[in-house]
């Protein structure tokens, strides 16, 4: 059939009138869902169709897995509009459906050229069908995904009853009520609601005192009590304490390295940063440039760099004979997808093998994106270096900042003189006869090239081996003051891009052999000067007998790498003396990769600048300052964090696509970029190679993203609703849900971006003054339907707490929970067996019964991947590998265990009965003063008889501690465990 | 509320449950979808559990011949070459330099340089009707040949200990990931509603490298996630009451929370309030059902005897016997980790001429009594029987640091590597798959570890492509993105 037959054209309309036909009655027979989404639609012709409500999801549901960015057929991707409309495209004629080869391919009855085909899945229903005829016919207008869309504040919206709304927020939410009928919940008793405030923004319930005063602001002040006790729970340090913890799992924060031996990982002091950021109220975007960009901000502080170990929370493996090059690539693609989850809200990681599959981003611009991250020193390295000493007290934050800065302005002065010396090609003179002997089953073969001699090895390193060069002194050479090595990978072409093993020279001796001497004098060498200003391993060692480590390239090699050996005395050379190098290695990767040097060459420079500049006053001066200011930084008490720390320019790692995704598979350079269906990044300078991560931080956080602001507006909206209002949390793209509430996001979002300033305190504030967060959370019989998922948003949020409050509210239930802000992290009783860690040096030590440490809250206990806290696995927190955008929630028995006989909670039960039987008066009384403690309410007459009954029936069965067995019934209430 | 409403309620929360376990489109295309299902869209299989209980069995979507899986993996990666794939060339070339063409273009954990081959250390016969081939170190299995197929072909991309595990127990190289275990209980649930559907046993000594990441349910919801269950302590966290407390007072406590929670229900309406008045309802049902299923002092002293198991103690034979009491109690997968099978030659315990030696033998009768166990009971019929490591071991004698080394070792090898199963819909007596001449690569019939598990799937009546679940947004699969097959081959 052909679009040019006119009898297939009848044949077509004939086909859609019956289409027409099926689609009313299904939207009949359909009606009560129908009606939900599209109200009001009488007459099928009058829809008007949206192309990102209507179209966009039946493309992404039936069309996309084979027209899209992972494959495209026919040359035809629903994700982009060129390939499917004219000019370019032909499958869709836009004002006549019949003419469009889409309705035609989608309707025949043929089912050799039905889409989608019979072995993909089923056909289009009628509606489907009917649905695009009419969009096809009002014009086929394509928009951009609406999440690609700037937020723009939308209007007020006029409602009926305004009286009822509180902030902003209502008018948007008792719009929807009112058009879909519904009326809003009735408020939520006031305790009941101070709760629920209280778990939400400290993660803790109010304590007596809290509720009695909010229950006095109540009478005083009425309705602008609620407030007030927002503002007032919005300053205590335990708001950083919960909300940090949803931080934590976006950045995938752990105390173990994961993969391997998932060692300890000292990284507390970033948990702590992020703590207390959200107790400053640091803003939103200053939290961002921090973290993605910290160590490249101006005049850096501590801080500053500490924040960039939210990108050091990758998995690192510490296993013996792993490629550390592989694992940091994985790292690399880790802070590329955990970037996108965390802050654009869109699922990139399946971009690191093809375009995605329905949003229009590309495979290369992935890599583009990875290339921001792909220039940082760490490289899957046991130390996890780089690392930034932070002060244990914070108050000595600002003078290690101050010092920091002086050592490294100094530092890197002073080596740009060395470097000058070590690249200026003018005062080095090659060797051109080289002998190469090996200490062990080494094999060392020397060659001619470019007009020097080098040694290579060939075949099996052995380890520890010991190479010994003999360099004939070039022509024309009367002194010596420095000798330079270069070690070069074996290949130089490919080492840049696939890196080879490295080398570290525990020892470098040099002497002279003068002709026919049999004494080789040893040579007296002033320092060492390398090609990088920070090594990780000092190269002065090289000189030092009792060390492993020296000059290094450590562990892997890109480009050759130099050093210098400057003498101390200019030496006399005749020409038929040589120069004698010893190169000892020492230093291997967990018993499997020599670090090795396996080509190198020498040169020697007679230049007297070498010496001098050993020489010059005010160097020496200089790097005795330099010595000073290290020695004042590291009198401060401090712990190594691991940090973001770029590499030099001249040992930049190039970036290249990877072909399918596999590391070994490189395919054509890319330069840093972000995806063009964004908007643009704006360089700091034009030279478009050098786009830094503070470029990238800044194009987050400038106020032009359209997914930013939304992203963190949804995700606290969720964490305390318990569902966004774009429910997939984790997919802002075309295969997540539209929001519940559009307007209201973008009102949000402009906000938070605007007139908030970032503040997520303002932002938190907000919501909870709200008419809607007031309502009561008693599930709506009238409104079966809505009511499962409360899309609507006709009732308060009501959901099982997450499982640090649920520990926490236990602990501070029952008075024992110690307050005590940050520091390293802590050991809460575990059962026994549970903790068996790949190395005994890993040890959890629980302080004793009645010692503070034993009761911290949850988020400072050691997260260790491959062994959860029992407590938190059983109650869905993640384990922190990935980024976890939200949590689902479970209802399991193991989680009625773990409340009714886990240690703490029984020392949790065996507290709050104590408390209960300290109250004066009857056992009713103490009862009750335990139920309202726990549930924040009065009990009920009822609840109060069955907590009684249940007493009575202890006393009599002889139970010794019947107030603790009551306790634990409270602790176990599903209002408890409920918000 | 009326019966009608909570009915109408109920089956609202199990769409919605459904809704959120797919993560599909909308709310209401979500229940649409759900529609879907029954007009035969056939992209994915949706679990409909009871909604009061995740784990209640779902009837599997394809015939199973394996109604349970019985999984004993040798952590660490025993060497095909000393157990099960005899290569009489390899013995020919024991001492030569290994040839460039082996090395060229891989990658070792630990060999340096131009290593030497190494022969098989012991001993091999051909067993059974069938004839198949094992070593001198197993004389008890060796006499099960023929309930056994083997595959010799089987091969895997990575060779670090952590990422091959991973790679074997989640089909990814790194953590989190759902488990074998975890797609299995949530695609299928389990039989007995008082024991943990996914039960995993530990013989003892380390904890595998990427620990409970091995069982963990990755981003399907956390009920999957594979249960601990201890031959020493509690058998299940928390399942012991505190000491004084008496079952008794127990009974009157849960049904005081009960009521209290039936109240809080009458208040809010919510439906998870019910979920969870059964949750605890299980809970105190599983701390006498699980105790008792975990007691071998029930057996007989012959079975003892036949496994080798001693109660009180925590070894592989201990566990192989629980296996089969928790197999027979209907617990859906048993995953057994045993430990020390790493034979580089760099210590007396991981050598193949020491530690190997005695591995063998913890395990050799354990494995045996089982197999001989199923049948007696007439289990082994829809009972999936799986042995295996992480990967093969090298044909190469390990030169850790370019030299000889006092033990004898074999390197990382994920070329090539030997797993066996029996009973549940596998042909007995057969071997599939062959590696080539000196056992580096799988040369015939190669078995990646996605084909094993779009296998393993099959067999318990799921299909690996239709058993996903959209995360960082794609259809996650047990087999991953690269297409898998079953093995019909080896299917009876």
């Amino acid at each position: 059939m052909s679009f040019s037959d006119p009898a297939s054209m009848s044949h077509l309309m004939v086909i859609r009138k019956a289409i027409l036909a099926i689609a009313l009655a299904t939207i009949t027979c359909w009606s009560p869902w129908v009606l939900a989404g599209e109200p009001g639609d009488s007459t099928v012709d009058s829809r008007v169709i949206r192309f990102n409500e209507d179209i966009r999801p039946l493309f992404t549901k039936h069309c996309t897995a084979c027209h899209g960015g992972v494959k495209q057929a026919a040359d035809i991707s629903f994700a982009r509009p060129e390939t499917v409309l004219p000019p370019d495209g032909w499958a869709i004629e836009p004002g006549d459906s019949a003419a469009s080869t889409l309705i035609e391919r989608v309707t025949t009855n043929d089912e050799s050229i039905r889409m989608p085909p019979p072995e993909h899945g089923r056909a289009l229903t009628a509606d489907e069908i009917l649905t695009l005829t009419l969009w096809i016919d009002q014009g086929a207008k394509w928009s951009r995904h609406w999440s690609f869309e700037p937020p723009v504040s939308p209007p007020v919206p006029e409602v009926e009853t305004a009286d009822w709304c509180r902030s902003t927020i209502d008018p948007f939410v008792l719009e929807k009520l009112e058009a879909n009928g519904v009326v809003p919940a009735r408020d939520e008793a006031p305790l009941r609601w101070f709760r629920r405030a209280s778990i939400d923004v400290t993660g803790l319930p109010p304590t007596d005192d809290q509720r009695k005063r909010f229950q006095t602001l109540l009478a005083e002040k009425g309705d602008d009590a609620y407030a007030l006790v927002v503002d007032e729970l919005l300053q205590s340090p335990a708001f950083g304490e919960r909300w940090a913890s949803v931080w934590l799992d976006q950045i995938r924060y752990a105390d173990s390295k994961g993969l391997g031996l998932d060692g300890k990982r000292n990284v507390w002091k970033y948990r702590d940063w992020v703590i207390n950021a959200f107790n400053n109220d640091l803003p939103y975007d200053e939290f961002t440039r921090k973290q993605i960009a910290g160590d490249q901000l101006p005049g850096r502080t501590i801080e500053d760099q500490l924040a960039t170990a939210a990108h050091r929370l990758t998995q690192t493996n510490e296993e013996g004979g792993t490629d550390d090059e592989e694992f940091r690539t994985a790292a690399v693609l880790d802070r590329v997808n955990t970037t996108w989850q965390t802050w654009m809200g869109i699922t990139f990681g399946c971009v690191q093998c093809h375009s995605h599959p329905y949003d229009p981003i590309d495979h290369d611009e992935y890599y583009q994106f990875a290339s921001f991250f792909n220039n940082t020193r760490d490289c899957d390295l046991n130390e996890d270096w780089p690392t930034v000493s932070v002060p244990l007290d914070p108050s000595d934050f600002d003078r290690a900042s101050e010092l920091d800065r002086e050592i490294t302005t100094l530092r890197q002065t002073l080596w740009e003189k060395d470097f000058d010396l070590l690249s200026d090609d003018k005062l080095w003179k090659p060797v051109t006869s080289l002998e190469a002997s090996s200490s062990n089953e080494t094999k060392l073969v020397v060659n001619e090239e470019d007009g020097r001699a080098e040694f290579k090895t060939v075949g099996t390193v052995q380890r520890g081996v010991t190479i010994g060069l003999q360099a004939s002194v070039p022509d024309g050479l009367d002194q010596v003051t420095a000798i330079k090595l270069t070690i070069a990978p074996q290949d130089t072409e490919t080492a840049i891009q696939d890196a080879e093993w490295g080398f570290v020279i525990s020892e470098i001796k040099a002497s002279l052999r003068q002709a026919g001497s049999d004494e080789p004098l040893p040579l007296d060498i002033a320092r060492v000067l390398v090609d990088e200003p920070t090594p990780f391993y000092d190269p002065q060692l090289s000189l030092n007998t009792k060390s492993n480590r020296g000059f290094a390239g450590y562990t892997k090699i890109h480009y050759p790498r130099t050093a210098a050996l400057v003498l101390r005395q200019p030496l006399e050379v005749s020409q038929d003396s040589t120069i004698e190098l010893s190169l000892d290695h020492r230093v291997f990767i967990l018993a499997s990769f020599s670090l090795v040097s396996r080509r190198g060459w020498v040169h020697l420079s007679d230049d007297p600048s070498l010496i001098e500049n050993e020489q010059d006053e005010s160097l020496i001066a200089s790097r005795r300052k330099l010595r000073e200011l290290t020695g004042k930084r590291s009198s401060i008490r401090s712990t190594s964090v691991p940090v973001l720390d770029e590499r030099p320019d001249h040992l930049k790692r190039p970036t290249n696509l990877f072909v399918r995704g596999l590391f070994l598979t490189k395919g054509e350079p890319v330069s840093s970029g972000t995806p063009d269906c964004l908007p643009p990044l704006k360089q700091f300078d034009s030279d478009p190679s050098t786009a830094s991560r503070r470029e990238l931080a800044e194009w987050l956080v400038d106020g032009n993203h359209p997914l930013t602001a939304r992203v963190m507006v949804n995700r606290i909206w969720a964490r305390i609703f318990g569902v966004g209002i774009v429910a997939t949390e984790e997919d802002f793209g075309s295969s997540g849900e539209p929001p519940s509430h559009p307007e209201l996001l973008d009102s949000l979002s402009v906000q938070f971006q605007g007139e908030f300033g970032w503040s997520m305190k303002r932002l938190i504030r907000e919501i909870l003054i709200s008419r809607t967060y007031r309502q009561s959370s008693v599930t709506r019989n009238d409104l079966p339907f809505e009511d499962a998922t409360n899309r609507l948003l006709a009732r308060g949020p009501r959901f099982r707490l997450p499982a640090e409050i649920v520990r926490d509210q236990a602990l501070a239930i029952s008075g024992l929970l110690t307050s005590t802000l940050y520091g390293p992290p802590v050991y809460p009783p575990i059962p026994d067996g549970i903790w068996k860690p790949f190395q005994g040096s890993d040890k959890w030590v629980t302080p004793a019964p009645g010692e503070p440490g034993r009761y911290r809250r949850s988020i400072y206990t050691y997260v260790k991947r491959s062994i959860p806290f029992p407590m938190a696995a059983a109650f869905d927190a993640p384990s922190r590998e990935f980024c976890t955008p939200r949590r689902l929630s479970s209802n399991t028995p193991l989680q009625a265990l773990m409340m009714l006989n886990d240690q703490t909670l029984l020392e949790c039960a065996e507290a709050l009965g104590k408390q209960m039987s300290r109250v004066d008066g009857s056992v009713a009384k103490q009862i009750a003063h335990g139920f309202e403690t726990a549930v924040c309410r009065p009990p009920s007459p009822q609840e109060l008889d069955d907590l009684r009954d249940l007493y009575q029936t202890l006393i009599e069965q002889n139970e010794t501690q019947p107030m603790t067995i009551l306790a634990s019934v409270l602790l176990n209430l599903d209002e408890v465990l409920t918000k | 509320m009326s019966l009608e409403a909570e009915y109408r309620l109920r089956f609202l929360q199990q769409t919605t449950r459904r809704h959120f376990a797919t993560g599909c489109a909308t709310g209401l295309a979500g229940m649409w979808m759900a529609s879907q299902q029954a007009f035969g869209d056939t992209s994915r299989f949706v679990p409909t559990h009871d909604p009061n209980n995740p784990l209640s069995p779902v009837p599997s979507p394809k015939v199973a011949k394996a109604k349970r899986i019985i999984y004993l993996h040798m952590v660490g990666a025993p060497s095909q070459l000393e157990l099960f794939d005899y290569k009489e060339d390899l013995q020919k070339l024991d001492g030569k330099d290994c040839p460039d063409s082996f090395l060229e273009g891989r990658r070792f954990a630990f060999i340096n340089g131009v290593p030497k081959m190494l022969g098989p250390q012991y001993p091999f016969e051909q067993h059974g009707e069938s004839g198949a081939w094992v070593s001198d170190r197993m004389p008890h299995f060796a006499k099960q040949v023929d309930k056994v197929c083997f595959i010799k072909s089987m091969r895997t991309d990575q060779f670090n200990h952590g990422p091959a595990q991973l790679m074997v127990h989640t089909g990814q190289a790194r953590m989190g990931y759902p488990s074998i275990g975890s797609w299995v209980t949530w695609g299928l649930g389990t039989e007995n509603e008082d024991l943990p559907g996914y039960i995993v046993l530990l013989s003892g000594g380390r904890l595998p490298r990427v620990g409970k990441a091995l069982w963990s349910a990755g981003f399907l919801p956390s009920v999957y996630q594979g249960v601990q269950c201890r031959s020493q302590g509690d058998p299940v966290l928390n399942i012991s009451d505190p000491e004084g407390v008496s079952r008794d007072s127990r009974r009157k406590m849960l049904d005081a929370i009960s009521k209290l929670n039936q109240r809080s229900y009458e208040r809010f309406g919510d439906p998870e309030t019910l979920t969870r008045i059964a949750q605890y309802e299980m809970a105190f049902r599983m701390q006498a059902a699980v105790p008792e299923a975990m007691d071998i002092k029930r057996e007989s002293a012959e079975t003892l005897e036949d496994y080798g198991a001693e109660p009180g103690k925590q070894s592989f034979a201990n566990n192989c016997l629980l296996a089969r009491r928790l197999a027979e109690a209907g617990v859906r997968f048993i995953q057994l980790y045993d430990w020390g099978w790493d034979s580089h030659g760099a210590d007396r315990n991981e050598a193949i001429n020491a530690g190997f030696q005695n591995k063998c033998k913890q395990v050799d009768r354990p494995i045996a009594a089982l197999l001989k166990d199923l049948e007696k009971r007439g289990m082994l019929e829809d009972t999936l029987v799986v042995w295996g490591g992480e990967f093969g071991r090298t044909p190469m004698r390990e030169n850790r640091g370019g030299g000889e080394m006092a033990f004898i070792g074999r390197d990382h090898n994920p070329g090539a590597f030997t797993i066996w199963m029996a009973g549940g819909g596998v042909k007995a007596g057969m071997t599939y798959g062959e590696s080539d001449p000196v056992g580096y690569t799988a040369a015939v019939d190669p078995v990646d570890l996605r084909d094993f598990h779009a296998t393993l799937l099959h067999l318990m009546g799921l299909d690996h492509n239709r058993l996903n679940y959209p995360f960082q947004g794609l259809d996650q699969k047990l087999v991953g993105v690269k297409p898998a097959r079953v093995v019909n081959e080896i299917l009876a």
